[in-house]
């Protein structure tokens, strides 16, 4: 009874209201960019251009400068390389995103080695701090996570058409370059923002599995993209309560109640 | 008899593709209300020729009026609905209801980043009902059988209202019966809805039948009428070869298609 009071009060705190918004948004956002890209089949992109952004946070830290802004610059370079690199016949999806990745990552190595280390502050985009979000990085947030949904709310039918056959959306006119390149750079924000909340190397834990549920359940596209969007939103209320609970780390939980509801989907659909 | 509106008009047509010839010369017209059956050989430039049509090849010489209007310049592609033949090779595990593909049809460069109207949408039932398909309208696509996934193609297809619909073998795989069904729902569209089709496909006895121009193919191109007293193998011969035989009987049409 007392834990649940205790819970109670945390709601009065702005820390934790700044976490519960945050990571509300980043959630909704990663569930329905996740879901598309887990039909266009390239979720690792995803995981790719966590770990690139990596390299951005180093050198906002070592720059002096808001590690968000550095980590986006450096995504959407990211992304931009990856397509480029498919483009020009360079490299395959999924050696351009291990590319990618190696070159992000190692860029933050150096540049950390360089400045003798940042240790904590470091660690926290590693591994995701919901509950240091000040109102700063909530602003950054909300713009860029609402930005992110109105974008794939207004352009919904012509990503679905892309998405599920490119060369008759390309046919019946649909601008499928440039919007493919904005669905890339949607991927690189979202990603971006998730990163306070999550981590680097957890997100793309939220990108897929609220999606991949959803998938059990046989739904039409607009219920599977409701019910991706509920998922997520709801491991990531429930993941940082529970981790209030018994004092353990939020991102963890949350990527563990993502894959709670993920194994009771999957069981539910092989039962039914 | 009253002239009809020349819907294509192709002239001196020549396609490489991986450097090889596959259509050459080719010139013919197709008007308005015509349902044209496209055969030939394997290899024989089928599929080239839809494609070089909707202009989603480059050609290596010659000219295709649509409408009247050089495919170079043409703009008004609603009036053109196809249907590849790897359409109903989808990923039978995406998320999608029939209704929601169909109205995928409703998508145009004229409503990009704007939601579907009502009118859409009324158009998207119309197609469903059109193609008798409407009972299954909330199934996911991944559960429909070979001859529902035609019938939903066509019906998005039809759902952008064309003027002509080219369908590239959209009966591979099913059974004879529903074959028939399917080519008679075709042929509804084609008198009720006056839309012209070209549809390629194998099915010869389908096209001496229903249809009444056979396109034959063979790298060139020859476009005959399909008169009663017309003699299909002299047409075929040229395409599949000197010992090719089509044993062909005007009664068959009676016995496959039963509506005739």
């Amino acid at each position: 009874m007392n834990e649940l009071f205790d819970i109670f009060r945390l709601f009065g705190f702005q820390f934790f209201q700044n976490a519960l918004i945050g990571g509300t948004i980043a959630a909704l956002a990663c569930a329905w960019v996740g879901l598309f890209l887990i039909l266009r089949k390239e979720a690792m992109i995803g995981d790719g251009i966590a770990h690139t952004a990596f390299g951005g946070i180093a050198l906002g830290l070592f720059l002096g400068v808001n590690p968000i802004l550095t980590a986006l610059a450096v995504s959407i370079l990211a992304v931009l390389g990856i397509s480029y690199m498919r483009r020009k016949g360079m490299a395959q999806s999924d050696s351009a995103i291990a590319v990618m990745l190696a070159v992000g990552f190692s860029t933050g190595l150096i540049i950390i080695s360089l400045a003798g280390g940042f240790n904590v502050e470091l660690f926290s985009f590693l591994f995701g701090s919901i509950l240091t979000i000040d109102q700063t990085d909530l602003i950054i947030v909300s713009i860029l996570g609402i930005s992110t949904i109105l974008i794939l709310g207004i352009f919904y039918k012509e990503l679905l058409s892309i998405t599920f056959d490119e060369d008759d959306a390309r046919l019946i006119g649909v601008p499928v370059k440039p919007l493919s390149l904005a669905f890339n750079l949607l991927v690189a924000i979202t990603i971006v923002l998730s990163i306070k909340v999550i981590g680097v190397i957890l997100v793309v834990a939220l990108l897929v599995l609220p999606g991949l549920s959803a998938l059990q359940l046989n739904l039409s596209f607009k219920k599977t993209t409701l019910v991706a969007i509920c998922f997520g939103v709801l491991s990531m209320i429930t993941g940082i309560l529970l981790s209030a609970v018994f004092d353990v780390a939020t991102s963890g939980v949350i990527v563990f109640t993502a894959a709670a509801i993920f194994l009771f989907t999957a069981t539910y659909r092989r039962l039914e | 008899m009253e002239k009809k509106q020349a819907v294509l008009e192709v002239t001196d047509l020549s396609v490489e593709r991986s450097n090889s010839l596959v259509i050459e010369n080719a010139s013919f017209t197709i008007h308005k209300g015509d349902y044209v059956g496209i055969v030939g050989p394997n290899g024989g430039g089928k599929t080239t020729l839809l494609l070089a049509l909707l202009n989603s090849i480059p050609k290596t010489k010659g000219t295709i009026r649509l409408f009247g209007q050089d495919i170079e310049t043409f703009s008004n592609w609603e009036k053109v609905a196809y249907v590849p033949q790897h359409a109903v090779n989808f990923d039978p595990h995406f998320p999608l209801a029939v209704r929601e593909l169909v109205s995928l049809g409703r998508v145009n460069q004229n409503n990009i980043g704007k939601p579907l109207k009502k009118t859409d949408w009324e158009a998207v039932d119309d197609s469903l009902d059109f193609m008798g398909i409407s009972n299954i309208a909330n199934k996911r696509i991944g559960q429909l059988s070979g001859g529902q996934k035609q019938r939903v193609f066509v019906a998005k297809a039809l759902v952008r209202k064309p003027e002509i619909i080219l369908l590239d073998e959209p009966v591979v795989g099913v059974d004879a019966e529903t074959q028939e069904k399917f080519y008679k729902k075709l042929s509804d569209l084609n008198i009720q809805k006056d839309i012209t089709i070209m549809l390629v496909t194998h099915d010869l006895t389908a096209v001496f039948c229903r249809m009444s121009k056979v396109l034959c193919m063979n790298r060139w191109v020859n476009v005959a009428e399909i008169t009663k007293d017309m003699q299909p193998n002299e047409v075929l011969r040229k395409a599949y070869g000197e010992h090719f035989h089509f044993v062909f009987h005007k009664h068959e049409c009676k016995r496959v298609f039963d509506d005739e």
